[in-house]
């Protein structure tokens, strides 16, 4: 991915929503800065404002949708900076700096396969809508462990979805990326489509031995624990195919082409 | 009352006591992805980039980053492309900024500070050297060069033999006399020393109880440290009368750089502050203003030591 970087801002901005959505909250601010330059795909350093030092640092936090000068968030809350961003009351204010990374290149054409797991899914939605106005044909797969996870019918709502869950509960049962070499095949005469992908390293991997074998172009975000956001710190590395690349500013979305997979 | 910030490093003069930990800001990737105009509020008084070898490393297996307790564990292993290439592509681009710059350089091998400091000589733009004698996360044969007094003194010599330049010592508090070793690289040359690099550490996974570093141990920094790092500054500008160090080890606020210059310290460093808020040093510099007046503590000079008298 090659974007070019948008200028990111440094903004408090003061939640005015926060709702359960699946397993997940769903956190809405105001940061008109950010909401009229986040490209889907890219993210936000975020933590709760003031001078509290544990946690320490913001969190990488995928830009999952934007609606005028909202931003919103979707939190998984699993340690203890998500934790806390998870519990942001309606009137707290988050220290929050982005726009960050390359985002997602929409300038490909065809039809566009996205294939989310878990909170992968996040980012997803508003690539959908992206690649929906651009008159492309946009298919979901959307894997959760469970039931009580999925987010797809709410989320998602123009595009075509099938969801998957591994215990069964909810849509059909098996992984995100089952489906996906079916999906490829395709018809003679169209064009191939191309695969987006946000979700567990394990399934990422899938996805690229997917499209290698397919020979299809596989875009994919990769998740990783960030200090900085802005290429400071070096901390957030991937293997590439020929060195470490920085997660938050030569990423977080990759050609999988151009990672080393395990 | 008009407060005076001016400090001065020997030669270097700062216009403000507050620079940045070598390795936790980069000037040239925030030039790009933060908002225009950073070079001119640029809120250091002197830039430090991130320390380079005289070889590329490819530094450590991820995952190199772990948030501890008011702290940050890393290891990072002093990825960099190499000195020959930061000459050539980065210096001109730092010779931009509004400030000095002083350029941190670290030995695979104790020749190697001669070596690095050599090839940084004839560069009128490098403003001092510091020599990183105590990164925790490359290997020497399992130990860091600094938490030997000899071989501190043997680096510092043949940097010191291949360079006019100021320079800085940066040591490890990991160390059983951090005082020895500070007065082993001034007896070699140095101008001023630097502490305290991050604080060995290890954190295990909660659930799988095993290592969450790739490299297994890495260096913790942050508040957490500060204790750690005021003795340390305490001791050092005690022992060392006269020559000016400059301290770091978790400060976020002006009240946390007041205390640093008031254990000794002649200028202060912000590291991991800067992940929290890379624009956090300017908020730090007008906070240690606004309470030096209120405290009727008219210039940095007045301040660096009060805890010693």
């Amino acid at each position: 991915m090659d974007a070019g970087l948008i200028p990111a801002s440094l903004c408090e901005c003061p939640v005015v929503e926060n709702r359960q959505v699946g397993a997940y909250r769903q956190v809405s601010f105001v940061a008109p800065e950010i909401a009229a330059l986040a490209q889907p795909g890219q993210f936000m350093m975020v933590r709760l404002a003031g001078e509290s030092l544990d946690p320490l640092l913001p969190r990488p936090m995928g830009v999952h949708d934007v609606d005028s000068d909202l931003v919103k968030m979707l939190v998984d809350p699993v340690g203890k900076g998500t934790v806390a961003l998870a519990g942001a009351a309606v009137g707290d204010r988050l220290s929050v700096l982005g726009p960050l990374g390359n985002g997602f290149d929409l300038e490909g054409g065809g039809p566009a396969v996205l294939v989310a797991g878990g909170m992968g899914a996040a980012p997803l939605t508003m690539l959908a809508g992206a690649l929906l106005t651009r008159g492309r044909e946009v298919s979901c797969l959307l894997g959760f462990r469970t039931r009580s996870q999925t987010l797809a019918a709410e989320l998602f709502q123009e595009a075509d979805i099938e969801v998957l869950t591994e215990d069964g509960s909810a849509g059909r049962q098996g992984l995100a990326c089952d489906p996906l070499p079916g999906l490829l095949d395709g018809q003679p005469g169209r064009t191939k489509p191309e695969i987006f992908a946000c979700g567990p390293a394990a399934m990422l991997a899938e996805v690229a031995r997917i499209a290698r074998q397919q020979g299809v172009r596989a875009q994919v975000s990769v998740a990783a624990h960030m200090a900085c956001g802005i290429g400071s710190c070096q901390g957030c590395v991937v293997k590439g195919s020929a060195s470490y690349l920085k997660v938050c500013t030569e990423g977080p979305v990759f050609d999988a082409k151009d990672l080393e997979w395990k | 009352m008009e407060v005076n910030l001016k400090t001065r490093l020997g030669p270097v003069e700062l216009r403000h006591p507050v620079i940045n930990a070598s390795g936790t800001f980069d000037a040239l990737s925030a030039d790009l992805v933060l908002e225009a105009d950073l070079f001119d509020r640029f809120p250091f008084s002197a830039y430090i980039p991130k320390t380079v070898t005289l070889r590329p490393r490819e530094g450590n297996k991820p995952p190199r980053l772990y948030e501890t307790a008011a702290g940050l564990l890393n290891s990072i292993g002093l990825a960099n492309g190499g000195i020959d290439a930061f000459i050539k592509d980065d210096l001109p681009r730092l010779a931009r900024l509004p400030v000095p710059v002083i350029v941190s350089v670290a030995g695979e091998s104790t020749d190697d500070y001669g070596d690095c400091a050599g090839l940084l000589e004839a560069h009128p733009e490098v403003a001092a050297i510091e020599l990183n004698v105590s990164c925790p996360n490359i290997e020497l044969g399992g130990r860091s060069l600094g938490l030997d007094p000899k071989r501190t003194h043997r680096a510092v010599s043949l940097a010191r033999s291949a360079t006019s330049k100021f320079l800085i010592v940066k040591l490890t508090p990991n160390v059983t006399d951090i005082v020895e070793i500070a007065a082993a690289a001034a007896d070699a040359g140095a101008d001023c020393i630097s502490l305290i690099n991050t604080v060995h550490g290890m954190v295990l996974d909660h659930w799988s109880l095993k290592p969450v570093l790739g490299h297994i141990t890495g260096g913790l920094s942050g508040p957490a440290i500060k204790p750690v790092a005021i003795r340390a500054v305490f001791l050092v500008s005690q022992a060392l009368d006269g020559l000016p160090v400059i301290g770091m080890g978790g400060i976020t606020t002006g009240q946390n750089a007041l205390e640093f210059l008031a254990a000794g310290a002649a200028a202060v460093a912000v590291g991991t502050a800067n992940f929290r808020n890379p624009l956090a040093a300017a908020d730090i510099v007008s906070e240690l203003g606004g309470l030096m007046q209120e405290r009727g503590i008219g210039s940095v000079e007045e301040l660096t030591g009060l805890a010693q008298k």
